[in-house]
């Protein structure tokens, strides 16, 4: 046990920490490779660089603030308001409005910078198209900054909304309803109650929502090119892919990465801090409460109306936009005589006799699956074995460690996980490789990393200990007991993990060649201006409609697959009375690939440790 | 499981367990010892947080003793340095929330220590055994249900047969009724302790309620702070409990302070409490002139409305009255003179009960009087 604890420690320290010190070094070593290049020496001529190009510097600095910070605090609003409506009051087809928030989640990011594109154009996309019927000459432009940050916003408000949620839920109530006896009017108990209560977790939720808009690289790439502003996702992308006849700036770029490195760290100490507050705070206690239900009464119509302009911006329209695209041979705005007179339907058949379609898909289930299984399966090893160890200063720093690649952004990663294959090319050769897509891939652990831990956290102690003095060895044990109970976490997980790598675009877009490019990179090659073996426009629809409805067959596919197993174990099984009624267990309901979070996760368990 | 499984002899001697906390070695158990027959049934009764449930599970082998040496039937399963893992050491647990396993059925359950155990059974056989462990608890009809699917009385039974189906030699159950309701714990407490003496194991039973300590056990073992502070059967310990912690834990307690006026060969002593002078036996380590404390159960107190021409009487009123259903517990203040110099707790028969604020004349059973060291 304990050795197998030690090895899933080491990979995930190797997995997370190579990348990292390979990009620092090279920050510190020359202007292409740190090793192996007459060039490598010590120097901070990088940092010396970055600096003598100040003006470039801060202007990076300054619209990567604005763009990330923007698009997270709408982000959050949208995130918070639809949470709140959706638990919080009663208006009406909650559940239906938390599904169609949830669901977009599972449509690849690429997919969707390339739908808002489409849905934008100022001639025949459709948003633009909609509004033309107001009065007013209100055109958007999809390649203005704050279309890119609304955009932004709008493909991340899942992320948010799915640890709003929880917070919301597991407030309680009576906190409220005490203010609201003492006389305070409901705008005052959200201001001096409410608020204040799930402030920190709030924080947290914007630490992380933040750091994903750092590291996404799919919205900068397909607008921000364009707006003239470089963020900086586009900045690492574009110094190290460089024209013809130039080296690549290599550590110039790992200077930059230092940089926001940085940023991010601090980020993610204030992130652990707000969620150590938020319990402090017991905002959330736990117990068996509803949380009081707001009456909307007269909002319920405004409310509404936003609710569904949100579906609207989110779903409906870049479906449609995508939709309307894949069948007509050209940009042409939408009208029944266009839908009568122009449309065809050949694009979906090209787009299925194309063989690197299928390679490329092939490589896509291929990555997504083997990172998927290696992340889960050393991460809750990991996790099972700091769960239940003693509590040491190694295992604490190595519970940090692993919970902390949420903390990095994924252009870094990608950017140093293609760093290090160069570096130990020489050695060991996996530049190139789709083994070295899977290893990237499997960087998201920390994903695995806290449900394990939570699971391992939610099986009493007394069941292993039963197993031991009923005379089984620690290994039947843990075979007999431990690992059923921990699987559909863990199905759940791998899930999810594998609908995120299937989505990814970010890392290979660093690291994948021609070769060994998933789906999400070859359509971005087959749609990019750039790009010199371009489909036709309702190819490149048609190919992420099928893009996404695969993603769609796929996840909910294998969920519905395991949930079949567990409904059928759920439907005999109540949660054991334990003490206090608490369950022995999460009831195991197969966890939807997105409804757990990362903050309400590490509440829940300093709630449990706390316990303790 | 007809035939009894017949029990072993545990000795633990000594025994030490340290906790760290903040780097810190804090003792919680400090230097058990007691010894349990075989067949019997002992408890190990005391407040929350003095240490049984770490005892117990020295015993089991789920925590390292520091110090001491546990020994079942002549083999010995830990001392400060060696340790025999909880798998090797032919014991059953119960423990305080069951620990049934949620991913299996009932049978599964039951089934579990002989599909595990070294000396592995043939399936047929250990399916069988199961299904006896089962029937003991009548929980048979149910083996093929999901674990999860019993009451919580039924998963305490579950638990019970999960602990008897490869008839160890010692059973341990920490606090097994606690999750229970009253009515429920009633009834589980006659069948446990039915089922131990059928079977003839050893069992140790760990629990801070008087009344199942009192009721199912044949020797009660008080802890306190880490330590055993009474071991005795039931009956002694209610009525001569050795210190005034025990006297106050087990059972509820008159306690009243009292000086020894002169003693006789007899073991009978004069003392004085609350100035009036009454006879009670008398250890024959106190002296004359000693503070002493004079210990006696409510239910020892007889009360009448006139002065009977016994000893051991003292004037009181009537300050409040309780109806508790079978008995009424009444607070009288013992007077002297007209001042109120202490307060003593009785308890009697409803239908004859005082009235609240009535002068009474209570009179205390010197046999049912105890004389510990103040
Ligand atoms: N794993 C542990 N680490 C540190 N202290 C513990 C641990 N388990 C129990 N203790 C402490 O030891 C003392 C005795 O606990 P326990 O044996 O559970 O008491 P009881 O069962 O009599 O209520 C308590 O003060 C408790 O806080
Ligand atoms: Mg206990």
């Amino acid at each position: 046990m304990r050795i197998a604890t030690i090895i899933a420690g080491a990979v995930i320290f190797l997995l997370l920490a190579i990348p990292l010190a390979v990009q620092v070094i090279t920050a510190f070593r020359g202007p292409f490779l740190p090793f192996g290049v007459s060039s490598a020496k010590w120097s901070v001529e990088n940092f010396q660089t970055l600096w003598g190009l100040r003006d470039d510097f801060w202007a990076v600095l300054g619209s990567t603030a604005a763009f990330v910070g923007g698009s997270t605090v709408l982000s959050l609003l949208m995130a918070f308001g639809l949470a709140w409506v959706t638990v919080r009051t009663d208006a009406p087809m909650r559940r239906v409005i938390s599904v169609l928030v949830v669901v977009p989640f599972i449509i690849p990011p690429i997919v969707k910078a390339q739908a808002y594109l489409l849905m934008l154009s100022p001639e025949s996309g459709v948003l633009n198209q909609l509004l033309r019927l107001l009065p007013g000459d209100l055109v958007i432009d999809p390649y203005s900054f704050v279309t890119m940050t609304f955009i932004q916003a709008l493909t991340n408000v899942t992320f948010p909304f799915l640890m709003i949620v929880p917070i919301l839920t597991s407030m309680d109530g009576s906190l409220e309803e005490s203010a609201r006896v003492s006389g305070a009017s409901w705008p005052k108990t959200l201001r001096r109650v409410t608020l204040p209560m799930l402030w920190p977790g709030l924080l947290g939720v914007a630490v992380l929502t933040f750091i994903l808009g750092l590291g996404s690289l799919e919205i900068p790439l397909l607008f921000g090119q364009q707006s003239g502003k470089s963020i900086f996702a586009l900045k690492l992308w574009s110094l190290i892919s460089a024209g013809a006849g130039e080296l690549p700036q290599y550590g110039l770029a790992a200077a930059w990465g230092c940089v926001f490195l940085v940023i991010t760290t601090i980020a993610f100490v204030i992130y652990l801090r707000a969620t150590r507050n938020a319990e402090r705070r017991a905002s959330i206690s736990g117990k068996g409460f509803r949380p009081t239900v707001m009456k909307l009464g007269a909002w319920k119509i405004p409310v509404m109306v936003l609710v569904v302009v949100f579906v609207l911006l989110t779903a409906i329209l870049p479906l449609f936009a995508l939709l309307w695209s894949s069948i007509t041979p050209y940009p042409i705005a939408f009208s029944f005589d266009a839908l009568v007179t122009q449309t065809q339907f050949g694009s979906f058949g090209a787009v299925l006799a194309d063989p690197e379609f299928w390679a490329s898909l092939g490589r896509t289930l291929v990555i997504a699956g083997g990172s998927a299984t290696i992340a889960c399966v050393v991460a809750t090893v990991l996790a099972y074995g700091i769960a239940r160890g003693r509590r040491t200063g190694w295992s604490k720093a190595m519970d940090l460690f692993a919970s902390s690649s949420v903390a990095i952004p994924a252009v870094i990663v990608g950017f140093a996980m293609f760093l290090t294959f160069m570096v130990i090319n020489p050695v060991i050769p996996l530049a190139g490789t789709l083994v070295a897509l899977v290893i990237a891939y499997s960087y998201r652990v920390s994903i695995a990393y806290r449900s394990g831990y939570s699971a391992t956290l939610q099986i009493r102690m007394e069941l292993e200990e039963a197993a031991l003095v009923s005379g089984a060895s620690p290994l039947q044990g843990f075979r007999k007991v431990v690992v059923p109970l921990l699987m559909p976490t863990v199905f759940a997980v791998w899930i999810q993990m594998f609908v995120l790598g299937t989505n990814e675009f970010t890392l290979p877009a660093f690291l994948a060649t021609p070769e060994t490019r998933p789906l999400s990179v070859y359509m971005y090659a087959m749609i990019s201006p750039r790009s010199a073996q371009l489909y036709q426009p309702d190819q490149g629809a048609a190919m992420a409609l099928i893009f996404t409805l695969l993603v769609f067959v796929i996840g909910y596919g294998l969920q519905w697959a395991v949930s079949l197993r567990a409904i059928g174990r759920a439907k005999r099984r109540r949660p054991l009375p334990g003490i206090g009624g608490t369950p022995v267990i999460e009831p195991d309901e197969p966890v939807s690939p997105d409804t757990r979070s990362v903050a309400a996760q590490d509440l829940a368990d300093q709630r449990e440790l706390a316990k303790r | 499981m007809t035939d009894a499984t017949g029990g072993g002899r545990l000795v633990v001697d000594g025994l030490e367990k340290q906790y760290e906390l903040d780097g810190a070695e804090v003792p919680v158990v400090k230097g058990v010892t007691f010894t349990i027959e075989p067949g019997t049934f002992t408890s190990l009764l005391g407040p929350s947080g003095c240490g049984k449930t770490t005892t117990l599970r020295c015993v089991a082998g789920l925590e390292h003793s520091n110090g001491g040496v546990i020994s079942l039937d002549g083999n010995v399963l830990s001392t400060g340095t060696k340790h025999v893992s909880p798998d090797r050491r032919d014991i059953g647990m119960v423990f305080q929330n069951y620990a049934i396993w949620p991913h299996m059925t009932v049978l599964a359950n039951a089934v579990f220590p002989l599909q595990v155990s070294a000396k592995r059974l043939p399936k047929q056989e250990a399916r069988r055994r199961a299904m006896e462990a089962l029937e003991l608890v009548q929980l048979d009809a149910y083996a093929h249900r999901p674990a999860t699917a019993l009451s919580g009385g039924q998963q305490q039974r579950l638990a019970l047969a999960r602990a008897l189906a490869h008839r160890p030699k010692l059973l341990l159950l920490d606090e097994p009724l606690s999750n229970l309701d009253a009515k429920l714990r009633d009834t589980m407490r006659h069948e446990l302790r039915a089922l131990q003496q059928r079977l003839g194991i050893t069992a140790l039973y760990v629990t801070h309620d008087q009344s199942e300590a009192l009721s199912m056990s044949d020797r009660v073992a008080v802890m306190n702070q880490g330590r055993i502070v009474q071991e005795a059967a039931p009956r002694d310990l209610y009525y001569s409990p050795a210190d005034r912690f025990v006297a106050d834990f087990v059972g509820r307690v008159n306690m009243i302070p009292a000086v020894v006026r002169s003693r006789d060969d007899s073991g009978d002593a004069l003392i004085e409490a609350f100035g009036s002078r009454m006879v009670t036996p008398c250890p024959p380590a106190i002296g004359t002139g000693a503070d002493v404390t004079v210990t006696f159960r409510p239910e020892s107190v007889r009360w009448h409305d006139s002065a009977p021409d016994r000893p051991n009487v003292l004037p009181a009123r009537v300050a409040r009255v309780e109806f508790l259903g079978e008995i009424v517990e009444y607070e009288a203040e013992v007077l002297h003179g007209e001042t109120v110099v202490g307060t003593l707790v009785a308890r009697g028969a409803p239908l004859r009960s005082p009235s609240s604020g009535s002068r009474i004349f209570l009179e205390l059973d010197p046999t049912a009087c105890r004389v510990l060291a103040a």
